[in-house]
């Protein structure tokens, strides 16, 4: 095993060392070296004092769409999860090193994880909507608990939230109906409404399109794409083909280790780790 | 030479193999089909031209086969890395084996002409470029088969040799056509078959480039070119 924080560069300490991205999706010109949203620095997680991922140091570039990929148990949900400290829900849970978020760190003992996770949505990989709510109210949901009552606010970060999902056409007429109503593609994207709605800074996506059909998919991967404009996408995905699609920016873990950190166009191409060429080449094991 | 592990779908691998087989068994055929032609010329051996001229068909089935066959792993396997790039250099390459086999033929076709007619001494002098050609090409199938990335880029120096060659040869038939007008339509042809010779160097060269894209992922192509970034 070839230890990440040697062999992986971070993403954007220097512009010579930046990996490349792919090329923006609109004709808009490309931040030339977007500062990174997350800087992850040796981080080492433990369930009961095994190793989860180790001394992981990556930087997450910011607006842009970064995807983890890996084999089942490489540590890449634990990482997602150690952006918004939502690993902290499993019990026995011990973290080393240090995640930045915009220069904060996120391990702070003073810091309240709930502020935290205020600015850093989470999209899982079962939609969850809550099943006694309507689509209106599943949407405002975060908005009301953060104590916003103004009517007009509402229905206007309503409207946005759902035409952000790409998800407004579809049920602007039926808002009152249950949210579980809706067909397995379209509570996704009303998750992701949701998560939006109260204005994050990320996205952390946690296979969320794994148990979708193949249409429904290429909504939810459509709808990264545009989201990627305002947010800080991390996506957690076994689908390699998707992680090529969406992404700007490719991790690959192994065995807790971050291998290869690179532009998406460049690992899917030509990586440089030959763990990762065997693994997306399906040479693995 | 960096050796791989297999891939865990069979099919896949069986696939990769046989696109390779195939692409390696028409450089096979077009290589026979160049010596045919090269006997033909220089030997005035018409019946070996007619065996270039005959395996051309096989050629340019095996190109729809090789195309086809890429296509379909494309479309089954969605390959990357070095997967992908073995697929595209493969389909790339039979274009050029197809064209280098055309080649051939014009080459046999244009030596017949000349074979039916009284012996040139000037056919002689075309014997150290299709030579030459002949390695390059030889040498272009072994730097793909081998993933040798040394001998691929070496070919496109040895490339600019050959068109060297090609333009001496031209001056020279020029002279000899004031010299000798009653053989002009023959030296005409010896221009065109140098000519051809010169195009197989250029498809060398191609394949050259697709190998050592294949092998390390680098486009080599237009060096010299400011608008390739």
């Amino acid at each position: 095993m070839i230890n990440s924080s040697s062999t992986s560069k971070p993403a954007m300490e220097d512009s010579t060392s930046a990996p490349e991205s792919r090329k923006p999706v609109s004709n808009a010109p490309e931040a030339a070296n977007p500062a990174p949203a997350f800087r992850s620095r040796n981080l080492s997680i433990f369930y009961s004092n095994k190793p989860a991922i180790k001394d992981v140091t990556l930087d997450v570039p910011s607006r842009k769409v970064t995807a983890i990929i890996g084999p089942s148990g490489c540590g890449k949900s634990t990482f997602l999860r150690a952006l918004n400290r939502m690993h902290e829900l499993v019990p026995h849970t011990r973290v080393e090193g240090e995640v930045l978020f915009e220069g904060q760190n996120l391990y702070a003992p003073n810091l309240d994880p709930t502020l935290v996770r205020r600015r850093i949505g989470m999209v899982f990989q079962k939609s969850n909507p809550f099943p006694t709510m309507s689509i209106a109210d599943n949407v405002l949901v975060g908005l009301r608990l953060n104590g916003v009552r103004n009517r007009k606010v509402l229905n206007e970060r309503l409207e946005k939230s759902l035409r952000q999902a790409a998800l407004w056409d579809e049920v602007k007429h039926d808002l009152g109906k249950p949210g579980i109503s809706l067909s397995g593609g379209q509570q996704q994207r009303l998750c992701i409404a949701r998560a939006i709605a109260v204005e994050p800074e990320v996205l952390l996506m946690d296979e969320p399109a794994s148990a979708l059909d193949p249409i429904a998919t290429m909504k939810v991967e459509e709808l990264i794409r545009e989201l990627c404009a305002k947010y800080t996408i991390v996506i957690v995905t076994h689908n390699m083909q998707q992680a090529s699609r969406v992404s700007d920016y490719t991790a690959f873990f192994f065995l807790g280790n971050l291998v290869e950190f690179d532009g998406t166009d460049r690992l899917f191409s030509n990586p440089k780790e030959r763990q990762t060429e065997d693994y997306i080449t399906g040479r693995f094991g | 030479m960096t050796v791989r592990s297999r891939h865990i779908l069979k099919d896949f691998e069986s696939a990769l193999e046989l696109l390779r087989a195939n692409v390696l068994m028409m450089a096979s055929l077009t290589d026979r089909s160049l010596q045919n032609a090269m006997t033909c010329l220089l030997d005035r051996q018409s019946r070996n031209g007619a065996l270039t001229i005959a395996d051309e068909e096989e050629v340019d089935a095996l190109e729809k086969t090789v195309d086809g066959q890429g296509i379909n792993i494309l479309l089954r396997f969605q390959p990357v890395a070095f997967d992908l790039r073995q697929v595209i250099s493969a389909m790339k390459l039979s274009g050029n084996l197809e064209r280098i086999a055309d080649q051939a033929v014009k080459i046999a076709e244009r030596s017949q002409s000349l074979n039916r007619r009284p012996e040139l001494e000037e056919v002689s002098a075309l014997g150290p470029i299709f030579l030459e050609a002949i390695t390059l090409f030889r040498d272009s199938i072994r730097a793909y088969g081998d993933n040798d990335v040394a001998l691929a880029r070496s070919i496109l120096p040895r490339d600019k040799e050959l068109d060297e060659m090609n333009r001496q040869i031209t001056r020279d038939l020029t002279s000899c056509m004031s010299s000798n007008p009653s053989r002009i339509t023959d030296y005409v042809h010896l221009l065109f078959i140098a000519r051809y010779m010169e195009r197989i160097g250029d498809h060398a060269k191609n394949i050259g480039e697709d190998a050592v894209y294949a092998a390390e992922a680098k486009d080599i192509r237009h060096p010299t070119n400011v608008l390739v970034s």
